[in-house]
This record gives structure tokens, C-alpha cells and sequence, in this order.
């Protein structure tokens, strides 16, 4: 403890030091919380170990990687080499994440179950942006502004690196056959080039040690998924998706940059590890209940956060471009818009998540919105036939389940189901784009049916079986069901915001129906295939341009009796190793992470809602760092007679079954043919279609947004035309008519220029003479008159007189 | 409060100066003027060629020509120029400390002006200046 | 010892030491001995070592500048090792732009002819002025006396005068020569009348001298008009050199008469030298003046106001008329000479000894000419890569709008250093042209010429037209191909293109190292008030009382 303890006395001096200089009145209560709180907590986020040089290698080895799949372009190298290239970085770099994680969690034994055990570690990579800006400032004065390239790596970050360098060294194999197609073309090395870079912008997110590095990272993955959405840029509905998802992360981006500066403004640094010291001063105020006595400002910022949050994360309201974003390969939607860079704001606000118990409206608005996403997100899924926008809404609607989570004061609950998530997700993604690819680019499910019982499909059957039993929350034996339990059992067990588990225990329900409807008519069923639009292209090579996104379009107002046959000479093509391996590894896996995430029994032990918070190891990832405070008001309700979270076990075991029958009885008994089951039989009239056509939201923001912009637009076009183009050529015309004007003087004949020479010196001595001699006695005479006798003796002589 | 101090006799002393510049430039003006007004103007004609012989000019005038006369000319300052150069220089030596630092100063220095106005007479040398042919 | 001789032998005595500082000098002079020599040898080869020779010989003399460190007697005691180094540097890319320039059809004919006319022969001369001229340069920057000052000023023009005038066969070349021979002795008429002013005001030649006695005539009540007199017109003089009104009416006649590799020295060395002298001039006079006790001398200070702004408006506005690529360039010369007189008159701060690079002006102007000079030379290497034969036989360098047309797409190497060397002159962020622009505009906000800020701002707005239009035609027009004129082709000296290459790499890449080099300026940029600056008592009562930091103990 001798070591630790001089490291934070180091931060308390900064801290003081910081205090000083940024004059707040509110900063005051800061130093005086911090002094009190001093041994046992005032650590939050202080750093409290350190880590090798080679942590470093997480992030660099996937920005290597990028140069050399850029470097592979240029070369116009046309085979497998980029591939090879990013799973080498990318294992490389989940090689060095579990090198750091042991080192961060496993260094202190990992047993126990303590809170507080892992360290947390800034590795710094160079000086990046260090200010003075203040008048006169000291040479040894402390910058008034850095952001450094450092890292900060605490379990958390490890808990996200994890499995944000893990899956994307599965997908990046996976997608060295799912991408074959493009070999021929440049393609195939950009793709992998903006998928390392993806990974390196994803590691700046979530390792940097400050909000800016958080902030070029969190740009940075936006630019990824906007080239790899419109990977396919030929096709105008990739490019209008890839704009589409671009602007709406543009709104949540301004939110994300307002509260950057407003911290900076209101604690005077973007440091975690003096930010994190500074916030627990007004934690200690949250949690004795004097939020009054917060400034605004504190409290706004985690808002403005949020508005980031949810534009990344896609929840209402800007939830809209995750489901377009689906016209990006494969691989892509499965790590980008499912597994990792979604996840993005879920990480924002765990990590500040004591900045949001600081603020009485932040995580009220983070359960809200949350709880709504899920459901609505769910309802929309229910009624489309495209199976990867399905999947693209329950992710949604899993995005929406997490931030609830965390909006109910469940960190541990959201972070779990963050990771978990992103496994069986990740899982799902890629066994629909196994179908997508064996079929020419088939997505519907009212053409496809009976896969399982194809040769060679078995293993992409077993993933999705597995995938779907986790997201529809399968008792017992799914991790998801854990993660999805915990979520649901922290909202029951909030008492004023019950109804938010209400809300995720209807939306359970809803998601066990959808994923299984799915299952049932696609893998289950009679035998039967159309092929997509791609087998015209190529007879029997694997070449295929993915073209699913237009007749995505159009399937929406399919009615199933257009069914055009399948071509004579088409055969499924089913996946390959690459494929087949990464599937069942994650099928694996998501076994393998069940004990993770499950309390085993230990939380009956405490008797009480959160104290399982000490005993398991996603526990333990979320409860040591940042993110692991304990809120105020700890009052647990209880939920049908027993704690909230057994109640909700029993009662998610119920509706999460329920769902799963339904789906069977309307899906899969008695269906015939691919295209119509039970289900169509129930009509359900505007309330149907409404559904299919995503309750219309997209038309709304139309209409709401989109025509009043451009009627602005307009106006402002014809005052741009008329008014400021005209100021702007007239100030243009002015130094031409003033160059014709001095042009004359540039004769060409010598004597001329010598004349001119000499009629300019004359000039310019007589013109300052003038000036000088009447204003030097004007200004002197002004302040101070002088004898009137020097006066006139000045002027009689002319002399020039200086001010010295 | 600034007071402004003419320096004793900073103008008195420019007197001689002023009274060149002035003659000077009356002189000049004087004669373009006396000229103007006395002598007699007969233009056109014969008067308006370059030659006033009678000749016909041929050719351009901005034509190059050989430089060999200024070559000469240049190498005639180079030897009068370290002439005058030499002269002050061997005046004020004698004066100096046998021996003393000072001294080889003075020598090294003259020395090096030397050597350069061999590399100049090297110079002429290889550009053919003393080929009388 | 010393003190048994006459006064003016104690002077020389210290002339006699300070030539030690003169080392790199000397090196460069001995070089330039040698080429003057080999030029004129039968053997081809031989000859072919001039070019060489002179880049040892630049080499060389940097390296001792460097290693000599060497402070001078004058009121800015560090600008001499950063003028001298970077004349060297320069020099360097200069020599691989200049070849070629002179004796290429003698050559030929010498090849043909076996005959080695040593008449028409012209490599020794050139080379040999143009190390003349180097040399000067590095000794105006360690002047510390205005004879030494104007020696350096005009071994630094004499030489460019003849370079000028053979830098082509043509006719124009000669024209060029004769009028910036003429108008340049006028310009050195003007500032040699202003020196004897300011030694009849003072009584000294010596900088640090006459700096001393201005203070005294300061506490004595004001500074002696002829002194101030001397001032003006020692400035207004050496704007010749550095091609500021009203003394610029020359520089687009004799940019566009002299070849492109010519016009490329004569926009760096003689503004240079140039702006060393109104520097050194200057700062005799000092920044220790006004409220602030900061600024120049009133008088001086106007005067240069007027001639900066002057000089960038129309240098400017004369820019966005012409047709002709040297011209523009010209034009862009003498506006941003008056961007560099801004620092000028900003000064070295109100630190007296410029601590800070973001508020010291000289800094700024050093930063500036080595920054200017990258760029310019690199847009002249362009021109000076692309010739064709015109009709009557001899060779024509590219110079008309039309000639760079579409340069990216035909020649793209060459389009690329036109474009990041204009774009660079325009002072766009990412490159070393807004680092230099940078510091001019901080360092006059903190001495508080504001209008003279805004009129900066609005001449860098006019000059983008130019730039982008230059920029514009290599980039984004078609190559026009015209009937009536032979294509452009490829010179056949490689070194020009690597002049170029070297100056676009400096563009970029000194931007980014730009901050050892600042340091560099602001070293070089020290400005030492002389002994005594302390204000008198009761002045400094009256006037904001200086903080302690401004008075400077005499030393």
C-alpha cells in the first residue's frame, strides 16, 4: 500500500494545484470533499499501478496493420496477404489485451472477489497536445491544457479490449472468405485497411486516457463504419446509408463535443486521472443527497454525454441509421454494428458513470430512452422480413436493454450484457451472412427455409441455434440470459423505475417471438430456396457483389405470391473452413463466458439486490473501476414477493419461453412452404403495417426535419446568389480595378522607374516630416503643456523632436 | 515635456556641403537652361541621324562586342588598386612592435590581399588578357 | 603595447580580430578563388567542377558558421551564425537550381568545334559571382559597422548585376542587367547618403556605437535629426534590395528578364541581405520607444508602416494582372516583403531581449526569409525544368499561365512542387508558409499594430486569388497544347528538378520540424538594448511605469 498510496497523494497535489488555477467557487467544494474523503475513496480513478511498454501494441499493431493493407493497394497485391496481415495484427493486439488484463486484474490474484483490487495504469505513447495560454507564463508552469497519446487501462477498458480485439481477429478470418469475392478488385485491401483502422480508433475510444483521445477515437470508428457501410459504393442505398449513419453520429457527435468542452471548462482538464479525483468531490455531495448544491454545469454535462451516447449507440431518436447501416458487408455490420463500435456508448457512460450519478436528470434520460429503444426497436423487428434488418433492430433493441441497465443503476448489469452481447450477436451476424453468401445474397425469410437440413450447413445451424437461445434469453444454460436477467432484476429492484422493467420484461417476450420466428422459418421447415439477385452475376464462382440492399427495398411490399423459382443450375453454396471455424468457436465461447457473467448462486447469499456486485468476475471488471461507485440511494424493492432479482429470473424465464412457443405454433407447425405460415393469418390491419413500415419514423424525420431544412435552404441559396456572391465579386473586382490603376507605373522604361524611385523617397521624407512635426507637439502638448518658450522655439526651428 | 536640442553646430558644420550641392545643381541647371535659351536649334534632316557624316548606320546597336579594352582596363585597376592599397599599409607597418602579434597580424592580412590579386592576375592570365593578337 | 599606437590603428586592431569571425567568409572566398580559376580550364571536366566546387565550398563555410557561433559587435549580436547558415543552406539549393544557366550552346559548340573560345566562355564568371555574392550576403548578416555594411550590400548586388545580364542570350537578359544595374546604384546612392548621415548625426560608424549615442542624444531630449534623417533614408535605400516601394518598379522587368533559376536567387539573396541591413540599421535606433517602450521611433516607425503596407497592396494587387508566371512571382516577392517589414516593425517584443518566437518580429522575419526563400525557389525551379526551342533556335524556359497548365497531369513531379510551393507562398496551415505567417501576425497583435495586422489579413486574402489561379491551372486545367508553339519538355539538368524537390520536401517537412528552427530564430533574433536603456526617473513616472523585466541593467 506504501506504493500506492504516494501516487495518490501525487494526484491530490494536482489536484489542489488544478483547483487553484481554475477559480471555480464550485471547485472549492471539490478540494474540501476530496480532503475529507482523502484515504479510502478518493482514489476514483486515480493511477494506481503501472503497466509495460508493450500495452502499447493494442492499439499500434491494428494501425500497423492498416499501413501495410494500404501499403498491399498501392502494390495493387491481389490475394489473401491483407487478410493474413490484419488476423496477425489483430491476434497480436488481443494477444497484448490479455497480456495487459493479467497484468491489470490478475496481478492481484484475481480470488476474492475484492471491488477494489485491479490497478488501473496510464501507458503513454508521446506528448500529443500540451498549451499554454495564459499571459506570461513560467517556463516550469504546468500546461494549461494536454491531452497526451496515452492510455489508461483499467478493467473496464480491459473488459471492452477484450472482446473488441477478440471478435474482430475472428470476423477479420472470417471475412478473409466472406470477401473472396472482391479479390480481384482493390476492394479487398481497403476493406481490411479500414477495418485495422477501425480497430485502432476503437482502442483510442476506449483506452485513451482523456477525452480527447477518446473523441478522435470515437470520430474515428464513425469514419470507419461510414467506408465500410458504403463499401459498396456503386450502389446509391450503400452510399445513402453510409451519409445517412454519418449525419445522424454527426448530431450525437455535437452533443459528445459540447460536454468535452464543457469539462475542460468546468474542472479545468480532460484527464481521466485528474478528472476522476475532481468528480468525486461532487459524488460525495450526490451521495449525501445535497444534488443542489451541484452546479448546473456538472449535471449537464453527462446529458450532453448522453446525447453522444445514444447517437452512437442508435437510441431514439437517433436510432435510425443502424438498420440502413446493414448494406455494409457482412463482417462489418457483425463488429461494427453489432458487437463493438454500438457498444461504444454504453462505454461512455460506464466509464462516467460517477459524472452521472452526480447529475439528478443523466440517468433518468439514459433508462428512458433506453427501455423505449428496446421496445420499439422489438415491435419493428417483429414485422420485417429481411433477416438482417431483424437482426439489425434486436440489436437495437439489446443497445436499448443495456443503457436501461445502466440507467437503473446497474453498471454491472449493462457491461455484462455489453459483452455477452457482442458474442451471441456477433454469432448471429455471422451465420446470417453465411446464408447471405451460400444464397446469392437471399435475405428474405419468406424464401428461404429448411437450411438445416442441407449438406454442409450443420455448423451455421448450430450457431444461430446457439445465437438465438441467447438472445431470446434461454434459461440457464445462455450467457444472455444471465446478462439480460441482471438488467431486468436492477430495474425491478429500482423503486422508481419499475415500470422500466416492466418494459424490458414485455420487450424479452417480444425478442424471444422475433429471433425464433426467424429460426423457425429459415432453418427449420420444409426445403426450399430462391436465390438472390446475385447468381446472375456468377455461374459458380464465389465472386458476388452483395447487391442485397436494393431488393431489400422492394421485399418490403412483397407479398409472397411473385415467388420467382429458383434458377435451375443454382446450388447453395455452403460456407468453407474460415467460416465454419469462426462460427464454432463463438458458439463455443458463448458457453465458455456463461460463468463469467453468472453470480452462481452467491447474490441469494447477500440477501440484497446489488451485493453481487463483489462476487463474479464481470463483477469485478465493472465494480474496480471508474464505473464502480456505489450509488446513492440504495432502497431494493422487491418483485413478486421475493428479491428483484429472482422475481425476474422466474419471470423472464416465463416470458422468454412464452415467446419462443408462440414463434413455434405460428412459424413452424404446420408451415408448407417458405413463404406463408400461421402467422399471416393474423391480421392486425394499420397496426401491421405500420410496423413493417418502422412505424414510419423515417418518414417523420422527413417530413419534420428534411422539408423544412431544405425550404431554408432554398431562401438562403437565393440570398447567397443575390446578395453575398454580389458583396463577394464586387470586393474581388475591387484590387483588380485597384491593379489597373498601379499598373501604369510599371512603364518598362527605366528613367521612369528612377524618377518614380526618387519622387517616392522624396515623397515618403516629406510625408513623414509633415506627420511627425504637428502631432509630436499635439500629444506631448496633451499630457503634460510645456513651457509655451520651448514651444515656439521648436516650432521657429522645425526641429523634429522624438519621443524617446 | 520633450525637449528638443539642436546639436551645436550639427547644421553649422554641413554649411560647406549645402554650398556644394548648390552650386552643383545650379551649374547643371544653369547649362541645360543657358543652353536651351542661347544656342541656335535647326532640327530635321540630317540633324535626326546617328551619324551625322552622312553615313547610313548598319545593323542593330544592341549588338555584343569584344571586351578585351575593359579586360585590359580591369587589370590595369587590379595592380592600381593594390597600389593604393599598399601604400598606407607600408607607411604605418614600420610604426608597429617588431615581432608582436600585432604585427604578424598585419602582415598575414596584407599577404592575403595579395594572394588575391594574384588569383585575379591568374585569372586575366588564363582568359587570354595578355595575348596580344 | 596597444597603447602606444594611434586610435586608428586600435580600431584596426579590432578589425584584425574580428576577421577571425569571418572564417566562414574567408572559406567561401578562397572557394570562389579556386572555381574562378578551374572555370576557365580546356578540359571539361575540369570545368564541370565549378558547380561542385561551390557547393563544398557553401557546405563548408556552413559548417564553420555553425560550429563558430559567432556573436558580433551590434545590437543584434546572434543573427550572424543564422544569417550565415542559412545563406549556405539556401546557397546548397541554389546551386542545383543555377546549373546550366550560362555556357550551355558554348558547350555545344565546343564539342562541335574542339575549340575552347576562353573569351565567351562565361562558367568561371558565374559561378564565381555568384559565390562573390553569397559571401556578401553572410557578410552583411555579420556586419557590425555601416561601412562593413554597405561593402557587404553591394559585394552581395554587383555580382547579380552581370549574373543577371548573362543569364540568357537574349536581349532581354541584357536589359534586365542594365536597368537593375542602374536603378540599383541609384538604391545604393540613396542608403550610402543615408549612412553618412547617420555618421554626421553620430559621429561613429560602428553599429553598437552609433546605437549608444542615439541613446545618449535620447537623454539628452531626442534623437538629432540627421541622425533621423540618416535613418530614413538608409531604409528607404535598402528597400531597393529587398524590392519594397517605392523602390520596387524594377523587380517584375528584371525577374521576368533573367532566367527562371536566376530570378529564383535574385528573390532570396538580395532580400535577404536586405533585410539583415534594415534590421541592423534599424536596430541602431532600437525598439525601446513609445508607451510600451517597445517600438521603434516614431518617425521610423511611420516610415516603414507606410512602406509595408504600400509594398503588400501592391505588390499584391499588381500580381492578380499578369499573364506571366515570373511576373506573378515577382509581384509575390515584393508583397511579401511587406510582410516580412511588419515584423520589422513588431520588434523583438516587450522583453527587450525577444524570449518568446509567437512575439518576437525579427524572429519572425528570419523564420520568414528562410521560409520564403524554400518556396519561392521552388516555384522558380519549375519554371526553370521546362524549356522548348522557340523559333529562332534558342532556348525558351516556360513563363506564360498557359505553359503550367495541366503541369500535374503532363509533369506530374514538377505540377506537384508548383502546387505545394504556391500553396505553401499562400501560408495554407499544414505547410511552412503558415508557420511563417504565423509568427508575423502574433508577434505584431502583442506589439499592438492592429490595422497593420488587418491590412496583413486582407493582402493575404487578395494574394489567394493568385496563388489558387497558379495552383488552379497546374492542378485542375487540361494541358493545352498549342500549334504554334514547340511543347514544353523536361530540362535536361536533373539538379533543377532536385532544387525543386529539395524545397517542396522543405515546404513539408520543415513544417513539421518547424520548432527547432524557431528556437533558432528567436536565438538569432536577440536584440540587445544598449547599456543604460533605464528610462530616466521622472519620464518613467509620467509614461506607464516599465516592469522590471523591460529595464535592463547595464552590463
Amino acid at each position: 500500500m506504501v506504493g500506492a498510496t504516494l501516487p495518490i497523494s501525487i494526484v491530490e497535489l494536482l489536484l489542489s494545484g488544478a483547483i487553484a488555477q481554475s477559480g471555480h467557487d464550485a471547485a472549492g467544494h471539490a478540494a474540501a470533499a476530496a480532503s475529507h474523503a482523502a484515504p479510502a475513496a478518493g482514489s476514483l480513478g486515480a493511477v494506481t499501478g503501472t503497466l509495460p511498454q508493450w500495452t502499447l501494441l493494442i492499439p499500434f499493431l491494428p494501425l500497423l496493420g492498416c499501413v501495410l493493407c494500404g501499403v498491399c493497394a498501392v502494390l495493387k497485391i491481389r490475394n489473401k496477404l491483407p487478410a493474413l496481415i490484419t488476423v496477425a495484427c489483430l491476434a497480436g493486439a488481443f494477444a497484448a489485451t490479455v497480456g495487459a488484463y493479467m497484468q491489470t486484474v490478475g496481478g492481484s490474484g484475481g480470488g476474492g472477489g475484492g471491488g477494489h483490487h485491479a490497478q488501473a495504469a496510464v501507458v503513454k505513447a508521446w506528448d500529443w497536445i500540451s498549451f499554454h495560454w495564459r499571459d506570461n507564463p513560467s517556463p516550469s508552469a504546468a500546461p494549461d491544457f494536454v491531452a497526451n497519446f496515452s492510455f489508461y487501462v483499467d478493467s473496464l477498458t480491459c473488459l471492452w479490449m477484450l472482446f473488441v480485439t477478440g471478435l474482430a481477429t475472428l470476423i477479420g478470418l472470417y471475412a478473409s472468405e466472406y470477401m473472396a469475392g472482391d479479390l480481384k478488385t482493390a476492394g479487398y485491401a481497403r476493406f481490411y485497411a479500414a477495418f485495422c483502422l477501425f480497430v485502432f480508433s476503437m482502442a483510442c475510444l476506449v483506452m485513451g486516457d482523456n477525452l480527447l483521445l477518446l473523441y478522435l477515437g470515437w470520430e474515428g470508428v464513425g469514419l470507419c463504419s461510414y467506408l465500410l457501410i458504403g463499401y459498396f459504393y456503386k450502389k446509391p442505398s450503400a452510399v445513402a446509408a453510409a451519409k445517412k449513419a454519418f449525419i445522424m453520429n454527426r448530431i450525437g457527435d455535437f452533443g459528445l463535443s459540447m460536454g468535452l468542452m464543457l469539462t475542460y471548462v468546468q474542472f479545468g482538464t480532460v484527464e481521466y486521472a485528474k478528472l476522476f479525483p475532481m468528480v468525486q468531490g461532487y459524488l460525495d455531495l450526490a451521495q449525501h443527497g445535497k444534488m443542489s448544491e451541484i452546479p448546473w454545469m456538472v449535471q449537464v454535462i453527462p446529458v450532453l454525454f448522453t446525447l453522444g451516447a445514444f447517437g452512437k449507440s442508435a437510441q431514439l431518436p437517433l436510432y435510425v441509421w443502424l438498420p440502413d447501416a446493414m448494406e455494409g458487408p457482412t463482417p462489418v455490420s457483425a463488429l461494427i454494428h453489432a458487437a463493438t463500435m454500438v457498444t461504444a456508448g454504453v462505454y461512455l457512460v460506464a466509464r462516467f458513470f460517477p459524472l452521472y450519478l452526480c447529475s439528478e436528470w443523466a440517468l433518468p434520460i439514459v433508462a428512458w430512452g433506453g427501455a423505449l429503444t428496446a421496445l420499439l426497436a422489438a415491435t419493428i423487428g417483429m414485422a420485417q422480413f429481411d433477416i438482417k434488418r431483424i437482426m439489425a433492430y434486436s440489436t437495437v433493441s439489446q443497445l436499448g436493454f443495456m443503457f436501461a441497465g445502466l440507467g437503473v443503476l446497474g453498471a454491472v448489469g449493462g457491461a455484462s450484457h455489453v459483452f455477452t452481447h457482442a458474442f451471441f450477436k456477433a454469432m448471429l451476424f455471422l451465420s446470417c451472412g453465411a446464408v447471405m453468401h451460400g444464397f446469392a445474397g437471399q435475405l428474405d425469410l419468406r424464401k428461404l427455409s429448411g437450411v438445416a437440413w442441407m449438406p454442409g450447413w450443420k455448423i451455421v445451424t448450430l450457431a444461430m441455434f446457439v445465437g438465438c437461445l441467447n438472445l431470446a434469453g434461454f434459461p440457464f444454460i445462455t450467457a444472455g440470459f444471465w446478462s439480460k436477467d441482471m438488467i431486468i432484476g436492477d430495474a425491478m429492484g429500482n423503486h422508481g423505475l419499475q415500470a422500466i422493467g416492466w418494459i424490458l420484461l414485455f420487450t424479452a417476450g417480444l425478442t424471444a417471438y422475433y429471433t425464433f420466428r426467424v429460426f423457425f422459418r429459415v432453418f427449420a421447415g420444409p426445403v426450399e430456396y430462391h436465390p438472390g439477385d446475385e447468381v446472375h452475376a456468377h455461374a459458380d464462382d464465389h465472386g458476388h457483389d452483395h447487391g442485397h440492399g436494393e431488393h431489400a427495398k422492394g421485399d418490403e411490399t412483397h407479398d409472397g405470391s411473385e415467388s420467382r423459382h429458383a434458377s435451375e443450375h443454382f446450388h447453395p453454396h455452403a460456407p468453407g473452413w474460415a467460416i465454419n471455424i469462426v462460427l464454432l468457436t463463438l458458439a463455443i465461447a458463448s458457453f465458455l463466458i456463461i460463468p463469467l457473467v453468472h453470480p452462481f448462486g452467491k447474490a441469494e447469499n447477500t440477501g440484497d439486490g446489488h451485493g453481487h456486485a463483489a462476487a463474479f468476475w464481470s463483477a469485478t471488471m465493472v465494480g474496480s473501476s471508474t464505473a464502480g461507485v456505489e450509488p446513492p440511494h440504495a432502497e431494493h424493492a422487491k418483485f413478486l414477493g421475493m428479491t428483484a432479482h429472482e422475481g425476474a429470473m422466474y419471470a423472464s424465464i416465463a416470458v422468454g419461453l412464452l415467446g419462443i412457443a408462440v414463434a413455434f405454433v405460428l412459424h413452424y407447425v404446420g408451415r408448407r412452404t417458405a413463404a406463408v405460415s400461421k402467422a399471416d393469418a393474423i391480421r392486425l390491419g394499420g397496426v401491421q403495417t405500420a410496423a413493417q413500415h418502422k412505424w414510419y419514423v423515417d418518414e417523420l424525420y422527413h417530413f419534420l426535419i428534411v422539408m423544412p431544412l431544405r425550404v431554408l435552404s432554398h431562401i438562403f441559396h437565393a440570398f447567397d446568389k443575390l446578395i453575398v456572391d454580389g458583396l463577394v465579386n464586387l470586393l474581388g473586382w475591387m484590387p483588380r480595378g485597384a491593379g489597373h490603376t498601379v499598373r501604369r507605373t510599371q512603364s518598362g522604361v527605366m528613367h521612369d522607374y528612377a524618377l518614380r524611385m526618387a519622387g517616392g523617397v522624396a515623397l515618403i521624407v516629406l510625408a513623414i516630416w509633415f506627420l511627425n512635426t504637428p502631432a509630436g507637439d499635439g500629444d506631448d502638448g496633451d499630457a503634460q503643456p510645456p513651457p509655451a518658450a520651448h514651444a515656439s522655439v521648436e516650432r521657429a526651428e522645425g526641429v523634429e523632436g522624438v519621443r524617446p | 515635456m520633450i525637449e528638443v536640442v539642436l546639436a551645436d553646430g550639427a547644421v553649422s558644420s554641413y554649411i560647406p556641403v549645402m554650398l556644394l550641392l548648390t552650386m552643383a545643381v545650379t551649374f547643371g541647371a544653369f547649362n541645360v537652361i543657358a543652353s536651351r535659351l542661347i544656342g541656335p536649334r535647326r532640327d530635321g534632316g540630317t540633324k535626326g541621324q546617328t551619324y551625322e557624316s552622312g553615313m547610313a548606320p548598319i545593323g542593330t546597336a544592341r549588338k555584343r562586342f569584344n571586351v578585351r579594352f575593359y579586360l585590359i582596363a580591369m587589370v590595369f585597376l587590379v595592380f592600381d588598386i593594390e597600389i593604393i592599397f599598399l601604400y598606407p599599409w607600408a607607411t604605418t607597418f614600420p610604426n608597429l612592435d617588431p615581432g608582436s602579434t600585432n604585427a604578424q597580424v598585419w602582415l598575414f592580412r596584407i599577404l592575403f590581399f595579395m594572394a588575391t590579386t594574384v588569383v585575379a592576375y591568374i585569372y586575366g592570365l588564363r582568359k587570354g588578357v595578355f595575348r596580344f593578337d | 603595447m596597444t597603447q602606444a599606437l594611434p586610435s586608428t590603428m586600435l580600431a584596426a586592431v579590432s578589425m584584425g580580430e574580428k576577421f577571425v569571425a569571418m572564417w566562414p567568409e574567408a572559406f567561401l572566398f578562397i572557394t570562389t578563388c579556386v572555381v574562378m580559376v578551374l572555370g576557365l580550364s580546356k578540359s571539361l571536366p575540369v570545368r564541370r567542377m565549378c558547380a561542385p566546387l561551390a557547393g563544398v565550398g557553401l557546405i563548408g563555410a556552413g559548417l564553420i558558421a555553425a560550429a563558430m557561433t559567432p556573436d558580433t559587435l551590434c545590437p543584434l549580436p546572434s543573427m550572424a551564425m543564422y544569417g550565415k547558415v542559412l545563406a549556405a543552406g539556401i546557397g546548397l539549393v541554389l546551386v542545383c537550381l543555377l546549373a546550366g544557366t550560362v555556357d550551355r550552346d558554348f558547350e555545344s559548340d565546343v564539342e562541335r568545334t574542339g575549340w575552347f573560345d576562353v573569351i565567351r566562355s562565361k562558367r568561371a564568371e558565374f559561378w564565381a559571382f555568384f559565390l562573390f555574392s553569397l559571401t556578401g550576403l553572410m557578410l552583411t548578416a555579420g556586419a557590425d559597422d555601416l561601412i562593413l555594411l554597405f561593402l557587404a550590400l553591394e559585394l552581395t548586388s554587383l555580382p547579380t548585376y552581370v549574373m543577371v545580364a548573362i543569364s540568357t542570350r537574349r536581349d532581354r537578359s541584357m536589359e534586365a542587367g542594365v536597368k537593375y544595374f542602374f536603378l540599383g546604384a541609384l538604391g545604393a546612392a540613396m542608403f550610402l547618403y543615408g549612412f553618412a548621415f547617420i555618421y554626421g548625426g553620430t559621429g561613429h560608424t560602428g553599429l553598437q556605437d552609433i546605437q549608444r549615442e542615439v541613446r545618449a542624444q535620447v537623454d539628452a531630449g531626442g534623437i538629432n535629426e540627421l541622425t533621423m534623417l540618416g535613418l530614413v533614408l538608409a531604409v528607404v535605400g535598402i528597400c531597393f534590395k529587398i524590392a519594397a516601394v517605392p523602390m520596387h518598379f524594377y523587380t517584375p522587368d528584371v525577374y521576368q528578364g533573367s532566367s527562371a533559376s536566376m530570378a529564383g536567387y535574385l528573390a532570396f539573396v538580395p532580400k535577404a541581405a536586405g533585410f539583415f541591413a534594415i534590421m541592423l540599421v534599424v536596430s541602431c535606433a532600437g525598439w525601446g520607444f513609445g508607451e510600451s517602450r517597445a517600438e521603434l521611433p516614431g518617425m521610423l516607425r511611420d516610415v516603414l508602416w507606410i512602406i509595408a503596407v504600400l509594398t503588400m497592396t501592391v505588390g499584391n494587387v499588381l500580381a492578380l494582372l499578369q499573364s506571366s508566371v515570373k511576373r506573378i512571382l515577382a509581384y509575390s516577392s515584393i508583397a511579401h516583403s511587406g510582410y516580412m517589414l511588419v515584423g520589422v516593425i513588431a520588434g523583438p517584443g516587450l522583453d527587450g531581449r525577444g524570449g518568446e518566437f509567437t512575439r518576437n518580429g525579427l524572429a519572425a522575419v528570419l523564420f520568414y526569409l528562410l521560409s520564403y526563400g524554400v518556396m519561392t525557389v521552388g516555384a522558380f525551379a519549375v519554371l526553370a525544368c521546362l524549356e522548348r526551342r522557340s523559333r529562332d533556335g534558342e532556348i525558351e524556359e516556360a513563363d506564360h499561365v498557359a505553359d503550367i497548365r495541366g503541369l500535374c497531369k503532363t509533369h506530374p513531379v514538377l505540377g506537384w512542387i508548383m502546387v505545394v510551393s504556391v500553396v505553401g507562398l499562400l501560408g495554407l496551415p499544414p505547410l511552412l508558409g503558415f508557420f511563417g505567417k504565423l509568427p508575423l501576425f502574433t508577434s505584431a497583435i502583442s506589439a499592438g499594430e492592429i490595422p497593420l495586422v488587418v491590412i496583413l489579413a486582407i493582402n493575404s486574402a487578395i494574394a489567394a486569388y493568385y496563388y489558387l489561379r497558379l495552383a488552379y491551372l497546374c492542378y485542375i486545367d487540361p494541358p493545352e497544347t498549342s500549334p504554334n508553339l514547340a511543347p514544353l519538355r523536361a530540362t535536361p539538368f536533373g539538379s533543377r528538378r532536385v532544387a525543386g524537390m529539395l524545397s517542396a520536401i522543405g515546404v513539408v517537412v520543415l513544417a513539421v520540424v518547424g520548432g527547432k528552427l524557431a528556437d533558432a530564430t528567436v536565438t538569432a533574433g536577440r536584440y540587445i538594448p544598449p547599456a543604460g536603456q533605464t528610462q530616466q526617473p521622472e519620464r518613467a513616472a509620467d509614461d506607464d511605469a516599465p516592469t522590471p523585466e523591460h529595464v535592463v541593467a547595464p552590463h
